[in-house]
């Protein structure tokens, strides 16, 4: 059953195309929609949260469009990237006000109860602007959660959280997945996911590079080709020994040092020293040369 | 049938009109006046005329320069800071229509114009108590504070919607046209001028005309102006927040 239905969307900004002819389903449970920054997954969610309209192409939330239709966000729900909050409200103040404006009937108590939800209550009363980055997204959170939301959107939510406050997020919204919410969740950190989501989609430069449950295409990611950059005291020979493992299928001579590609990166980091000792070369370092995330994307593209 | 005005929405701008420096840029625009009158007193010959103190303060001050003044801050408050910092997104995805935050956002900035301004005319007028300066024409300058705060409000509103050089845009209206194109003679700009609405209205009403002059505007022109100024400016705005889409890239 789909929530949330992209067809065909595409967004661009004068010359500029954030999102590209993008179509997918997505569903209750949690999904990961990952990226490099500037891939367009925020265009995306503002998308889904009504706040963009695509420029060709249809998003649609619960059977309708969000964009020009309040009634929309009383089961939908924002969490910005940006952690700009109103620093003039104390915490439980602007979660309060979230609940009002969703004309929730006990207001106060469901903000009470969202509070407590984020482990936020030691500091409820303290202005917003006196709050650390970690505090601020778990307001936001808060503020997003008071009415029960059947969609909840969160752009990179565990931006400045420590690792204890990240891992009961992790649950909250484990918590909220598993009671029925669709929970569509950005970040351009693949760990950050590893263990949440239960799909991803992979954007890249504005287009749905992947999508599906998050083991398959994180073995599509670890099968693709390395490449480390390896100095040594003979450049020369050790390129000609390393050309008899197995694992390498390209070896290239220059000014760095030699620069190998493997398919297996186990293998080729296991074998190494051994080739190195054997032909009486001294290695000085090793360096994986394309371990950004960007070209990993980048590689699921192209693929 | 849904009210003009969301409570939420009215209670996060009045808490937004006072925080941080406004507070103290607000009581500064209401005592000024007041602070004015009290050296006047203090260094002026005894002899020397209250009432035609009080109109000059009035016409110059407080309707030439802090009504519009304390209506460009409140009225770009409304939404220039929050459509900056990005908190404006917590009002659109909210199940409010997007013409309520408008409507809801100008009346409060409206009344904390009045109620800044409402000092700046009664203070004096109490310091004074000069049997010359009836209630009455106190009462009639804050009728014209009244219709001042509701017009230009609606303006800044509007372009705190419009630009993020708000303020700036606004002083140059306020200097420019207000202050120097209406003053000036040239033709029209009396009628279009609201700094004239106020000044005229105050001067319409009661025996407020005897100590502050004429009006310069006919109360028929007034009415006339004002709507179409008020129905298209709040028209605009509330157009312009519908069709608001972040501007954020990717």
């Amino acid at each position: 059953m789909s929530v949330i239905e992209l067809r065909r969307a595409s967004r661009w900004y004068g010359n500029v195309v954030a999102v590209n002819d993008m179509s997918c389903e997505v569903g209750p449970g949690i999904t990961g929609v990952l990226g490099p920054n500037g891939a367009g997954k925020t265009t995306v969610l503002h998308m889904i949260a009504g706040l963009l309209s695509p420029s060709s192409g249809e998003v649609i939330v619960n059977g309708q469009k969000a964009l020009g239709t309040p009634e929309t966000y009383r089961t939908l729900a924002l969490v910005p990237e940006r952690e700009a909050v109103h620093g003039f409200l104390t915490g439980f103040e602007f979660v309060r006000m979230s609940a009002r404006l969703q004309g929730l009937a006990d207001a106060t108590g469901a903000a009470r109860r969202a509070i407590a939800l984020v482990d936020l209550e030691s500091a409820q009363h303290r202005k917003v602007a006196t709050y650390s980055k970690g505090m601020r997204q778990r307001v936001k959170i808060a503020g997003a959660l008071v009415h029960s939301p059947r969609v909840l959107i969160l752009d990179e939510p565990f931006n400045g959280m420590d690792p204890r406050q990240r891992l009961h997020m992790m649950e909250v919204l484990r918590q909220a997945a598993s009671e029925g919410c669709t929970v569509m969740i950005s970040s351009h950190i693949l760990e950050e996911l590893n263990d949440l989501a239960d799909s991803v989609l992979v954007m890249v430069a504005g287009r749905l590079a992947a999508s599906g449950h998050f083991r398959e295409i994180r073995k599509l990611m670890t099968d693709r080709p390395h490449t480390f950059t390896v100095r040594s005291s003979d450049d020369r020979l050790l390129a000609a020994s390393i050309m008899r493992d197995a694992s390498v299928f390209g070896v290239e001579l220059g000014d760095a040092g030699v620069v190998v590609r493997t398919s297996d990166r186990g293998a080729f980091t296991r074998n190494l020293p051994r080739t190195a000792r054997d032909a009486g070369i001294s290695l000085r370092e090793i360096l994986p040369t394309d371990e950004s995330l960007e070209s990993v994307f980048t590689y699921l593209v192209n693929r | 049938m849904e009210l003009p005005i969301n409570r939420t929405v009215a209670w996060l701008t009045w808490r937004q009109m006072f925080a941080q420096r406004r507070i103290w840029v607000a009581a500064g625009i209401a005592l000024l006046p007041a602070v004015v009158t009290v050296l006047f007193r203090a260094v002026a010959d005894p002899s020397a005329e209250q009432t035609g103190f009080f109109a000059v303060l009035q016409r110059e001050i407080v309707l030439g320069t802090l009504l519009p003044l304390a209506a460009l801050v409140f009225g770009t408050t409304a939404f220039a800071g929050e459509a900056e910092d990005g908190t404006l997104v917590y009002l659109l995805v909210k199940p409010v229509h997007r013409w309520r935050v408008v409507t809801s956002k100008y009346a409060v900035a409206a009344l904390t114009t009045v109620l800044v301004i409402a000092p700046a005319v009664l203070v004096p007028w109490l310091l004074l108590d000069d049997a010359a300066l009836t209630f009455g024409i106190a009462r009639s300058l804050l009728a014209g504070v009244a219709v001042g705060a509701v017009l230009y409000t609606a303006m800044f509103v509007l372009v705190g919607l419009l630009s993020k050089r708000a303020f700036t845009l606004g002083l140059l209206y306020v200097i420019g046209f207000e202050n120097v194109l209406s003053r000036s003679g040239a033709v029209g700009a009396k009628s279009l001028s609201i700094r004239e609405f106020a000044t005229s209205i105050a001067q319409s009403t009661g025996d407020a005309a005897v100590v502050l002059g004429a009006p310069a505007v006919p109360l028929d022109t007034i009415r006339n102006a004002g709507a179409v100024i008020l129905v298209v400016t709040l028209g605009i705005a509330i157009w312009k927040l519908a069709r608001y889409q972040l501007a954020e890239r990717v």
